[in-house]
């Protein structure tokens, strides 16, 4: 990897999250953990000092760990179709056979909060969980977003629930949710997705000091650390090293030739080999559409009406011609030469139209597109041979 | 006056029937069909089920172009994705979409559905032009709760019919309104059967369960018994009342009801049908029914009762899901 620079502030976002799972091992003994799913307004638990705990994130790790594929064994030994999310998979295979699973499975939840902005999949995983744990358990309900700004109606169902949920956890957890605690914590919220979206932007430089690999392992403390201070410090650091790269005109990839965008999750057991070839060819992904979606600007002083707006318009929950808007807009603004989509077997709200963008990016921009069909976690659903010949080819067509 | 009704295609168990039909649209569900057009697989990745791809590719192939219009419920993902898919490439048939909540309870949830419905009749009025009159609506409910008794009664003595010949009859009656129920032929001591799926499973699938020699005795398919089982109110509000019935339904697994539980629902159908045991007739790549049947399958051995899970893809084999199905039928027997 010596020919590629690393970001020294990569290396302290995977110290603080090793820390996250330590530290929230520990203090499981001391407040109520509640699993959560990567949409959920973790704000208001946070500020109410619920511990949070994130499978999806989970599912991440055991991806890049190599573990996912033993654990999803163990899930489908239980029944569940290999053709299910390999996320929930793992998570399951590790709820149900802790032993075998990374840190030991997460520790027990007290609760369960579900957003079903992100699909349909995490309101099946989390009622399989709350029969594993027998745990309460909360469904946000989050309807699809047909239009922007979204209809009305949709937005009081949702601030309704958000008030519903806290009543929720109130009474589990003899918790009460302090007014200006929320306010502090949408603050620190806001600071976080502002600083994200800055670090994103850093993708526009040409060179492109960041890669979408860094971005993937830069992302976890805004998934899982939104709302606190340590999410806030890490992306200042950050942000301040990619302007020093900047200032001194150093890419992510030396030589870069190519500029890429990325479409749908990472791969997470090939995070960086999956990439090599392509920085190998100088080609960068400069901007992708998977970190995006953590973008999405929270209203501190409507807070509930903010929350509202902002969890129904995640990037996965919108209809496919304002996605394809942002994805075209991105295309644009980062000046790419070509995309990769990630026909990903296990999201199919990421993935289901991807062929209609594809074609659309194609006639409107008139840029080259590669679908490489896999998984984000199971490996078993990797053909490297068939992937290798067809990165080639996209390559040399660039 | 006898005014010809325009077909509305639709799709999942969630769309409002009635309020299509008082719009004077023929609601008719478009099931998946056993032929491929060869046109939905350049739309639409290989991981989708057959009943998504199905009503792409019948609908670009040009085979529904005799419909006013589509509509479709929030269910699934993959259905969800079917509506941007359909938008985008079947504009000579344009689709509404119902948001029907995940949820089906909560003290938020009624006045949500309330205003969905409201905001889909209102998007059906500017799309006909003409107001929907309240005396229509309350004439397509009655009309819906007739049929539907009229489906209760024949589900009554289900066990009773050639399995094949009672679904073929189902599935005309919501592709055509007409019940045409052939007549029982009864076949004592048959093994009894309660099927779970989606939509009304595949037509292969009672031929198969015909030929082994056993019977249906309930079932828990999407668009099976449960969509029968309520009725709207004929009095009140008509967008409450049919609010109130799709939400009294046992849910399917894209819902949410704490204190519904499809569980419950099947062991308490296995006690009063006197069951011997489950099929569960998945489409491959199903989600909901994928983890639902893990659930559905534990609390069926807590109480011992036996269960096959069978998995149904475009082409599914007769041979092969016979040999699974008459062993299954042979345990239950004690052969």
């Amino acid at each position: 990897m010596s020919r590629y620079p690393r970001l020294q502030s990569l290396q302290e976002i995977s110290e603080v999250m090793k820390r996250y799972y330590v530290q929230r091992s520990i203090m499981a003994r001391l407040r109520p953990v509640a699993y959560v799913t990567s949409g959920a307004p973790v704000e208001i638990l946070e500020a109410m000092g619920i511990l949070t705990l994130y499978p999806e994130n989970y599912g991440a790790l055991c991806g890049a760990q190599g573990a996912a594929v033993g654990l999803c064994q163990v899930s489908e030994s239980a029944g569940y179709p290999a053709d299910l999310c390999s996320y929930a998979r793992s998570h399951l295979g590790a709820a149900m056979s802790p032993k075998q699973a990374p840190l030991h499975g997460l520790p027990r939840p007290d609760l369960l909060v579900c957003c079903t902005n992100i699909c349909g999949t995490v309101l099946k995983w989390y009622e399989a969980l709350a029969e594993v744990y027998r745990v309460p358990l909360f469904v946000l309900d989050v309807p699809f977003q047909r239009t922007t700004p979204p209809e009305p109606h949709i937005v009081a169902y949702v601030s309704e629930q958000l008030h519903e949920l806290i009543a929720w956890l109130q009474a589990h957890t003899g918790r009460r949710l302090k007014q200006e605690r929320l306010r502090q914590t949408l603050q620190y919220a806001r600071e976080a997705v502002s600083l994200w979206q800055e670090i994103l932007a850093f993708g526009q430089h040409r060179p492109s000091p960041i890669n979408a690999p860094d971005l993937f392992v830069a992302m976890a403390p805004i998934v899982t650390l939104r709302g606190t201070r340590k999410a806030v410090e890490c992306y200042r650091h950050l942000k301040a090293e990619l302007e020093e790269r900047v200032a001194r005109g150093i890419g992510a990839v030396p030589g870069e030739r190519y500029r890429l965008l990325w479409d749908n999750i990472a791969i997470w057991y090939r995070l960086y080999r999956f990439f090599r070839p392509f920085m190998d060819a100088g080609a960068c992904f400069v901007a992708d559409t998977y970190t995006n979606a953590w973008t999405v600007a929270l209203e501190v002083d409507e807070p509930f009406t903010g929350m509202a707006l902002a969890y129904t318009g995640v990037f996965i929950n919108l209809d496919l011609s304002t996605r394809l808007q942002t994805i075209m807009k991105l295309a644009r603004r980062f000046q790419v030469d070509g995309v990769v989509m990630h026909a990903n077997r296990s999201c199919k709200p990421f993935s289901i139209t991807q062929y209609e963008v594809r074609e659309a990016l194609r006639a409107e921009l008139g840029l080259p597109v590669l679908i490489l069909e896999a998984d984000m976690t199971d490996s078993r659903l990797y053909n490297d041979g068939a992937i290798q010949e067809r990165i080639a080819a996209f390559l040399e067509s660039l | 006056m006898h005014r010809r009704r325009t077909p509305l295609g639709f799709l999942t168990a969630y769309v409002p029937e009635e309020l299509f039909h008082a719009a004077g649209f023929e609601p008719v569900f478009i099931f998946h069909a056993p032929e491929e057009y060869g046109k939905g697989r350049a739309h639409l990745p290989g991981f989708v089920c057959w009943v998504v791809m199905s009503a792409l590719d019948q609908a670009l192939a040009g085979a529904l172009d005799r419909l006013g219009a589509l509509a479709l419920a929030k269910t699934c993902d993959a259905t969800q994705g079917l509506a941007d898919l359909w938008r985008r490439n079947v504009p000579q048939i344009p689709l509404f979409h119902f948001g029907m909540p995940s949820r089906l309870e909560g003290p938020a949830v009624k006045a949500y559905l309330m205003a969905e419905l409201r905001d889909l009749r209102d998007r059906v009025e500017a799309f006909t032009g003409c107001p929907i009159a309240e005396h229509a609506l309350w004439d397509s409910i009655a009309y819906y709760n007739r049929l539907r008794a009229t489906v209760r009664a024949a589900y009554a003595r289900v066990a009773e019919y050639a399995p094949s010949a009672f679904y073929a009859a189902l599935r005309d009656l919501l592709r055509s309104h007409r019940p045409a129920l052939p007549g029982p032929s009864p076949l004592p001591n048959a093994p009894r059967l309660i099927l779970v799926g989606p939509a009304l499973g595949d037509p292969v699938l009672f031929e198969v369960v015909e030929q082994v020699g056993a019977r249906i005795v309930g079932d828990l398919f999407d668009l099976g018994e449960r969509y029968f089982e309520a009725d709207a109110a004929e009095n009140g509000d008509p967008l409450e009342a049919i609010a109130e019935r799709l939400g009294a339904l046992t849910p399917t697994p894209t819902k949410y009801h704490a204190a519904h539980s499809r569980a419950a629902r099947l062991l308490e159908m296995v006690r009063e049908r006197n069951a011997d045991g489950v099929i569960f007739a998945r489409q491959k790549f199903c989600e909901p029914h994928g983890f639902d049947y893990v659930r559905l399958a534990c609390a069926l051995d807590r109480a011992g009762v036996p269960h096959l899970m069978l998995e149904l893809e475009q082409a599914s084999q007769a041979g092969q899901l016979r040999t699974r199905v008459e062993a299954f039928v042979e345990m239950i027997r004690g052969v």
